[in-house]
C-alpha cells in the first residue's frame, strides 16, 4: 500500500506555491498535513502527478484577532486549534468541533486550511464554518478572492477553490457576546467520520429564541444549513419543546443517502436527536453567558 | 527516480540521506534508518501503529512523506529506555501488563509521552482521550489505561 | 484410549498462581521484538501481488510487459507460470479443494491473487502491479449462501467437487433426538444469523523465503504457527523433499487464530524466491489481509429447536445450519467438528442433531478465529435458551441454573461423546451475579424504566473448551481422509554446566505467553530461579512435534511436556547426587535449586551437579552419560476415536473450562448507541498459572467479542465486492467502545486430567460476549418487544428495531 510516483515541489513562499501550482491543472495537489490525502495516495485511489509542500509556509499558521474577525491561517495545526485560548473565547464553536477532528496525532498533523479544502460532507469544520458564515481567504497567480463558506463547498472533497488557488485564511466573525453554542455528533466509533454532526448556535433572552443556526454534516453532499429549521425556533419560546418540534422540522428536511454504516433513515433519527440536544446544551450556554 | 536529500535527527542522532519524495516516513524510519520498533498496520491512518514523535508531537508516519519532516526532530520507542533500563512508562507496561503481542505498544508508549508531557497529573478521562487515538487487538484497553495512570504517578515522584 | 487417571495436584506451588511479569515484555516494551517485517535478509527484494477486482472471473490474457519492463521489477509471476512449479496448497477438507497461492485459470473472490511481482522495494513492485493488464471474463457471483444449492453451470465455483455449490453437506445425530422431541412440552424455535468477522491482528502475515542453490534448500522466515505439526505439507506444494525447507519462526504481532498457518503467504514467498534467484520478502498489506487472508471468521444462518419440559427442563437440541465457507475450504468443516465440543454447553441435554450444509460462495476463504466455530455455538444455545426462558416465564438465571451438569456428575459425557472433565457452573454463575450485583441492578433497572431510561442486564453462561484434539478437523468427513490423531506438544529442556536452563520450545510466541507459562513451570518444577531460566524457539530443522498454540491448549500442553522433561532430569540430578552423596535416592529432595539428604544439611546445588553430569564422566555413576539434558513430547491427555457411523463423536476436547458473562448497559433509544454501566466476567479455567495474563486473555478476548458484537462486519455487496476492506469501514473497537471495567472473576475447578489441573483460557472472554451482550440489548429494549438474533447489533440496527416496534404500535 505505497503512493505512485509524484513529482514534489517544496514551497519557500505563496508565490513559490502558486508557481507550483501552475500550469497542471488538476495534476497537482497540496500537502498540507496530508492527513486525508496520503491516506489516499497510499491507496492509490488519488495519484497527484504534482505535490505541493506547503508545510514551510510556517507564516500561514496564525489565529488572531483583526477587527472584530478572528483569522485563522490555513497552515494552523487543528491541534493548535484545540489548545488556543483565543479560539475557546472567540470561537467557542470550533474549540468544541475540533475535538472530533480523527485523533489527536491526526490533529497534530493536520491543517485548518486542509480540512476544509478537502470537503468532506462529514468532516466538523465545514459545518462549523458555514454555520459561523466564515469567508476563505485564497490566493492565485491572478490575486486574492474572498469566498464565503455557503459558497465555498460543491460536493464531496470538491470545492469551488480552483485548481492553481491556495486557501490562505478562514476569517470568523468573533463570538458575539450571549450566543449559546454546541456541535454534537455521532459516529460509528470514537474518532471516525461522523455519520451525522450538528453546529448548532442559539441566542434567546427572556425565555424566546432570537435566532439560530443549524448545519449538519453527513446528510448530504455537503455542509446542510437547514433553514426552515432556523426560522422555526425564531421568536419561539426557548425550551425542551420548541426544540423538540425543530429537530422534526430538521429531521423531514434533510435529504440524507444511505450507505453501508447508516440508512437515510437513521441519519434522519440522528439528525432529530443531536439537533435537540445541541440547541439544550446551546440554550443553556446562552443563559449562562447572559 | 528523483531523489531529495534529507535531513533530520532521529532520537539524538543526525542523518542525511536522498529519499524518494513518495517515501513514507514509517517506510524511512524502518527501513533505511533500521528503527524497526515503529510499526506499520495499516497504512492508511486508522490503527495508529507507527506513531512517532515530530518534535515532540504524535504523527502518524503512513501518512507523513519522509521529506516533509526535513529539519525535524523525531523520537520514535527506541530513545526511551532499554531493556537494562526502561522507562517509567515502560515499567508501566510491564507492571500492569499492559501488552501482549507488543506491536502497538510503541505507539501506545509515544502517545502516553506526549500526553504527560503537556498534562503530568491526567484524569483517568483524559488518559483514556489521548490513548482512544491507538488500536490495540489483545489487551482490552483496560491495563493501557491502568500503566499511564501508574506511570503517571511515578513520574510525579521523580520530579519531585 | 479410556479415561487417564485422575491426576494429584501438589497444593504448596511456588510460581505456578503467581502473577509474575512476563519474560516477553522487555524486548517488546523498548522496539526490539523482530517480527517478520523487522527481518532482513542480504540481498532481499520485495514482493506485491495483484489482486482480483473481481468476485468470479476466468483470467483470459495476462499481458505483464509493461510490468517487467520497468526498471527495478526483478519478476513477474502469473498463475500459469507459477504451477508450473509449485502444486496446490495444503488443504484438510477430504475430497481437497483445489488452490494455488496465484490464482492459475479462474479467480473466486474479490482480493484473489492474479499475479504477483517481484522487485528492488515494495514501491516499485506496486508500481508494475498497476502496469499488468488482465483480461477477465465475469463469471455468475454467488453471495448468499441459500443460493448455493441450486447453483449450476458457471456459478459452481469447484465443479471438479460436484454440480452446485454444496461444499459438504451431513447430518448427525447424538442420542434418541426424535423421541425426546416427541415428549417434549414446548419446543422453542429461533433462527439466528451470524455473519463473518475476521481476527485481524495489527501485524499482517508475512514470510522472508531464501532459496540456497548449493544445498538446494529454503529457509523461511514466518509469523506462522503451525511449522512444527504441518509445515512440511509446504514442501509438498513447492514439490521439494520435506528436509530441503526450514521454516524459522519469527514473533507474532497477535495472531487470534489466524496465523496457525499462513500457507499462502509462505509458498507465495517461497515460488517467487526459486524463480527470481533472490531472497523475497512478501508481507501482506493491509488490504491483502482483509481481501485475501485464510481466516474470515465463521459466517452461519442456523434454525435452531429446543425441546423442553414445561418446568424448564431441557431435553434436545437441534439446529439446521447453513455455513459460507467462501471460496475454498482449507480447514475442511473442522469450526463444526469443534462446536461439537460443547454443542449442548453447560446443560445436561440428552440428545442433540447438527444438519449441516457448508457452502461455496465468492469470498474469502474461512479460517481460524478465536472460537474456531465453538464461539458461534456459544451464541446459538445461548439465544434459545434466553427465548425459552421469555416463552416458559422462567428467569434467565433460573432455567440455566435448574439445568447445569452438576459438580458430582464429572467427568460428564455430553450427547457428541465428547467428556468434560470438571466444573462448577452454579459457582461460577454465582460468583458472577454477586460481584454484578444482579439484583440490585433488577431493581434500578426497574426506577430506570420509569424515567424513560433503558438499562439491560444481559446473562450468558458459556462452555469454553481447551486442549483439541485433531480429530475435530476430519470427523465430519463423509471419507476422513488422513485421519490423525495426534496433537502433542514437545519441549526440550537443558541444563548447562553452571545450572542455567535452557528451554526450547517448538511453537511460537504469537501474542500468547509461552516464554512467561514455560519459565513459570520449569521453575516449579526444578525450583530453578526464573531469571536462570531462558527460553528460545526452534525452526523445523531442529524441530520436534508441536501442534502449536490454538484451542486454547498451549499452557497445558507445556506444562506437560515440561513435566515429562523435568523428570528425566531430577531423576539424573537425583542419581548423581545421591551418587556423591552416598545416600539413596529415596532420601534425596529437590528444593531451591539444591539436592539434599532430607533431614540433612548435606547436599548439592544444581550447578554443582551439572558441572559433574558435564565435565567428569569418570566420577559419575557407570550408568551416566555426559550431559543434563532432556527432551520431551506431551501427547493430548485424552483423546479417543470417533466412532464408525459419527453417532459418537469420542473425546477430543475434554478440558472444559466454564465463564459467565454479566453486562449491563443503557442504550440511548434515540440514537442507539450502547454504554456500559457494569461488566462483569467471571471464569473456570482450572488451575491459574499467572493471574494477570489469564486476565489479560479475558479482557482482550472480552473486547474482541465486543467488537464481533457490535462492530465488525466483512460484509460483501451482492456483486461480492469487500465493502469493509479497510481499518476506517470494519469497525475494530477502539478504547472508547471498550467497556471501562471489565471486572475479572475466577472460580478455580482442577482438570483431574492435566498437569497442575490447568484448563485453557485464552480464547474464553470472545466465547462469551455475544450472548452476553445480545441478551443485554434485549432486556434493555423489552419495552419494545425487540429480539436479538443477528449480529452485529450497530446503533443503526437498534434503532431500525426501535423504529419497527413504535410504527407498529402506531
Amino acid at each position: 500500500m505505497k503512493p505512485a510516483p509524484f513529482q514534489y515541489v517544496r514551497a519557500s513562499s505563496i508565490d513559490d506555491a502558486l508557481a507550483g501550482l501552475a500550469g497542471h491543472g488538476d495534476d497537482a495537489k497540496v500537502l498540507a498535513g496530508g492527513q486525508s490525502l496520503i491516506a489516499l495516495m497510499n491507496l492509490r485511489l488519488v495519484r497527484p502527478a504534482v505535490l505541493v509542500d506547503i508545510n514551510r509556509l510556517s507564516d500561514l499558521a496564525y489565529i488572531r484577532q483583526e477587527n472584530g474577525t478572528l483569522a485563522i491561517g490555513a497552515l494552523t495545526r487543528q491541534s493548535a486549534v484545540e489548545s488556543s485560548d483565543v479560539i475557546a473565547r472567540l470561537c467557542p464553536l470550533m474549540a468544541e468541533a475540533i475535538r472530533f477532528v480523527g485523533h489527536r496525532p491526526i490533529r497534530n498533523r493536520g491543517t485548518v486550511g486542509g480540512n476544509l479544502a478537502h470537503a468532506d460532507p462529514t468532516s466538523e469544520l465545514p459545518a462549523v464554518a458555514v454555520a459561523l458564515g466564515a469567508t476563505f481567504v485564497t490566493r492565485s497567480q491572478k490575486g486574492q478572492r474572498t469566498i464565503a463558506a455557503d459558497d465555498f463547498f460543491v460536493a464531496p472533497l470538491s470545492t469551488t477553490l480552483a485548481s492553481n488557488e491556495l486557501l490562505t485564511e478562514v476569517r470568523i466573525p468573533v463570538w458575539p457576546a450571549g450566543q449559546g453554542w454546541a456541535f454534537m455528533e455521532v459516529s460509528p466509533r470514537a474518532g471516525d467520520y461522523a455519520l451525522v454532526g450538528v453546529a448548532a448556535t442559539l441566542r434567546a433572552a427572556d425565555g424566546v429564541c432570537q435566532s439560530g443556526r443549524l448545519v449538519y454534516s453527513g446528510v448530504g453532499p455537503r455542509p446542510i444549513r437547514v433553514a426552515k429549521a432556523e426560522q422555526a425556533l425564531v421568536g419561539c419560546s426557548s425550551g425542551e419543546a420548541t426544540f423538540r418540534e425543530v429537530a422534526e422540522i430538521a429531521a423531514g428536511q434533510v435529504e440524507p443517502s444511505s450507505d453501508f454504516h447508516a440508512t437515510a433513515d437513521y441519519r434522519r433519527d440522528l439528525v432529530r436527536a443531536l439537533t435537540r440536544r445541541a440547541l439544550m446544551v446551546a440554550l443553556d450556554r446562552c443563559q449562562k453567558g447572559a | 527516480m528523483e531523489q531529495v536529500q534529507l535531513t533530520l535527527t532521529v532520537n539524538g542522532t543526525r542523518y542525511s540521506r536522498p529519499v524518494e519524495p513518495r517515501c513514507l516516513l514509517s517506510d524511512f524510519i524502518r527501513h533505511d534508518l533500521g528503527l524497526t520498533g515503529t510499526h506499520v498496520g495499516c497504512e492508511h491512518g486508522v490503527c495508529g501503529m507507527c506513531t512517532v514523535l515530530i518534535d515532540g508531537q504524535t504523527a502518524r508516519t503512513c501518512l507523513t512523506f519522509a521529506v516533509q519532516v526535513d529539519g525535524a526532530e523525531i523520537t520514535t520507542v527506541e530513545a526511551l529506555g532499554t531493556p537494562a533500563k526502561l522507562h517509567p512508562l515502560q515499567q508501566a507496561f510491564w507492571e500492569k501488563h499492559g501488552l501482549q503481542c507488543g506491536y502497538c505498544t510503541p505507539a501506545m508508549l509515544l502517545t502516553a509521552v506526549e500526553l504527560l508531557n503537556n498534562n503530568p497529573n491526567p484524569t483517568r478521562n483524559e488518559i483514556c482521550e489521548a490513548m482512544s487515538a491507538n488500536l490495540c487487538r489483545c489487551t482490552g484497553y483496560q491495563t493501557i489505561v491502568d500503566a499511564v495512570e501508574s506511570a503517571a504517578a511515578a513520574m510525579k515522584g521523580e520530579a519531585r | 484410549m479410556s479415561a487417564p487417571a485422575v491426576k494429584d495436584h501438589p497444593i504448596h506451588r511456588r510460581w505456578i498462581g503467581q502473577s509474575m511479569k512476563r519474560v516477553e515484555d522487555p524486548r517488546l516494551l523498548t522496539g526490539r521484538g523482530k517480527y517478520i517485517d523487522d527481518i532482513v535478509v542480504p540481498n532481499m527484494a520485495h514482493a506485491a501481488v495483484l489482486r482480483s477486482p473481481h468476485a468470479h472471473a476466468r483470467i483470459k490474457k495476462i499481458d505483464a510487459s509493461k510490468a517487467r519492463a520497468l526498471p527495478g521489477v526483478l519478476l513477474v509471476l502469473t498463475g500459469a507460470e507459477a504451477v508450473e512449479q509449485t502444486g496446490p496448497l495444503p488443504c484438510f477438507a477430504n475430497p481437497p479443494v483445489a488452490q494455488y497461492c496465484i490464482a492459475v485459470d479462474r479467480v473466486r473472490h474479490v482480493g484473489e491473487t492474479v499475479a504477483a511481482v517481484v522487485a528492488e522495494s515494495r514501491y516499485i513492485a506496486e508500481d508494475a502491479v498497476d502496469r499488468i493488464e488482465v483480461e477477465y471474463e465475469p463469471l455468475p457471483v454467488v453471495v448468499n449462501p441459500g443460493d448455493a444449492s441450486t447453483s449450476k453451470g458457471d456459478a459452481v465455483l469447484h465443479p471438479d467437487r460436484g454440480a452446485n455449490n454444496i461444499a459438504h453437506q451431513r447430518t448427525l445425530t447424538f442420542g434418541s433426538y426424535d423421541e425426546d422431541m416427541r415428549s417434549a412440552d414446548v419446543i422453542v424455535r429461533r433462527k439466528v444469523r451470524w455473519p463473518r468477522s475476521g481476527a485481524q491482528p495489527m501485524e499482517t502475515v508475512g514470510a522472508i523465503a531464501s532459496y540456497d542453490e548449493g544445498t538446494r534448500k529454503f529457509t523461511i522466515y514466518a509469523n506462522t504457527s503451525m511449522y512444527n505439526y504441518v509445515g512440511w505439507l509446504m514442501a509438498v506444494s513447492l514439490k521439494i523433499p520435506a528436509h530441503k525447507l526450514n521454516i524459522v519462526p519469527t514473533i507474532a504481532g497477535g495472531s487470534f487464530g489466524s496465523k496457525i498457518f499462513t500457507h499462502k503467504v509462505l509458498v507465495l514467498a517461497a515460488t517467487l524466491a526459486r524463480a527470481c534467484g533472490r531472497p523475497v520478502k512478501y508481507v501482506e498489506d493491509r488490504l491483502d489481509n482483509m481481501t485475501s487472508c485464510d481466516n474470515h471468521g465463521s459466517d452461519r444462518i442456523y434454525e435452531l429447536e429446543l425441546g423442553l419440559k414445561r418446568d424448564g427442563t431441557m431435553l434436545a437440541f437441534g439446529m439446521k445450519v447453513i455455513d459460507d465457507y467462501g471460496a475454498y475450504l482449507q480447514f475442511g468443516v473442522g469450526h463444526h467438528g469443534n462446536a461439537a465440543a460443547q454443542l449442548t454447553g453447560p446443560y445436561r441435554i440428552k440428545s442433540a442433531r447438527i444438519e449441516l450444509t457448508a457452502v461455496f460462495t465468492n469470498k474469502c476463504q474461512q479460517g481460524a478465529y478465536r472460537g474456531f466455530g465453538s464461539e458461534v455455538n456459544n451464541f446459538a444455545l445461548e439465544r434459545i435458551v434466553d427465548a425459552a426462558a421469555d416463552e416458559l416465564g422462567i428467569s434467565p438465571v433460573e432455567i440455566r441454573r435448574k439445568n447445569f451438569i452438576q459438580p458430582e456428575q464429572f467427568p460428564y459425557k455430553i450427547p457428541t461423546g465428547n467428556v468434560y472433565d470438571s466444573g462448577n457452573y452454579g459457582a461460577v454463575l454465582d460468583k458472577a451475579l454477586e460481584m454484578a450485583d444482579y439484583d440490585g441492578w433488577r431493581s434500578r433497572q426497574a426506577d430506570a424504566r420509569k424515567q424513560g431510561r433503558y438499562i439491560g442486564i444481559g446473562l450468558a453462561s458459556c462452555q469454553e473448551r481447551s486442549v483439541f484434539s485433531s480429530t475435530e478437523f476430519w470427523f465430519w468427513n463423509h471419507e476422513p481422509g488422513f485421519a490423525l490423531t495426534s496433537s502433542p506438544e514437545s519441549v526440550n529442556i537443558k541444563i548447562d554446566p553452571t545450572g542455567k536452563a535452557f528451554v526450547t520450545l517448538y511453537s511460537p510466541f504469537w501474542g500468547n505467553s509461552p516464554e512467561t507459562m514455560a519459565t513459570q513451570i520449569v521453575a516449579e518444577q526444578l525450583t530453578i530461579d526464573p531469571s536462570d531460566i531462558e527460553i528460545t524457539y526452534a525452526d523445523t530443522d531442529q524441530g520436534l512435534m508441536g501442534t502449536g498454540p490454538g484451542g486454547s491448549r498451549y499452557t497445558v500442553m507445556i506444562a506437560g511436556a515440561i513435566a515429562g522433561a523435568a523428570t528425566d532430569i531430577k531423576r539424573k540430578l537425583f542419581k548423581i547426587a545421591g551418587h556423591f552423596l552416598e545416600a539413596s535416592e529415596q532420601d534425596l529432595e529437590l528444593r531451591d535449586g539444591r539436592v539434599s539428604v532430607r533431614g540433612t544439611d548435606r547436599g548439592m546445588t544444581i550447578p554443582e551437579i551439572a558441572l559433574q553430569a558435564y565435565y567428569f564422566r569418570l566420577s559419575l555413576p557407570d550408568d551416566c552419560n555426559s550431559g543434563l539434558d532432556a527432551r520431551f513430547t506431551y501427547d493430548h491427555p485424552y483423546t479417543t476415536q470417533p466412532n464408525a457411523d459419527r453417532t459418537d463423536l469420542g473425546v477430543f476436547y475434554p478440558i472444559m473450562g466454564h465463564m459467565c458473562h454479566i453486562p449491563i448497559v443503557e442504550i440511548d433509544i434515540e440514537t442507539g448507541q450502547l454504554t456500559y454501566l457494569k461488566y462483569v466476567a467471571v471464569h473456570d479455567c482450572g488451575t491459574v498459572v499467572n493471574p494477570m495474563t489469564l486476565a489479560g486473555h479475558v479482557r482482550g478476548g472480552t473486547v474482541q467479542g465486543i467488537g464481533s458484537t457490535m462492530y465488525e462486519h466483512f460484509y460483501y455487496d451482492e456483486q461480492g465486492q469487500l465493502v469493509t476492506a479497510n481499518f476506517a469501514d470494519y469497525l475494530i473497537p477502539t478504547l472508547k467502545e471498550a467497556p471501562p471495567n471489565i471486572e475479572v472473576g475466577h472460580v478455580v475447578t482442577p482438570s483431574p486430567f492435566t498437569e497442575y489441573g490447568i484448563k485453557g483460557g485464552g480464547e474464553g472472554g470472545r466465547m462469551g460476549v455475544p450472548p452476553a451482550l445480545a441478551s443485554a440489548v434485549e432486556d434493555a429494549l423489552r419495552p419494545f418487544g425487540v429480539k436479538i438474533d443477528t449480529l452485529p447489533i450497530t446503533p443503526m440496527k437498534i434503532r431500525d428495531m426501535i423504529r419497527a416496534a413504535q410504527q407498529r404500535k402506531g
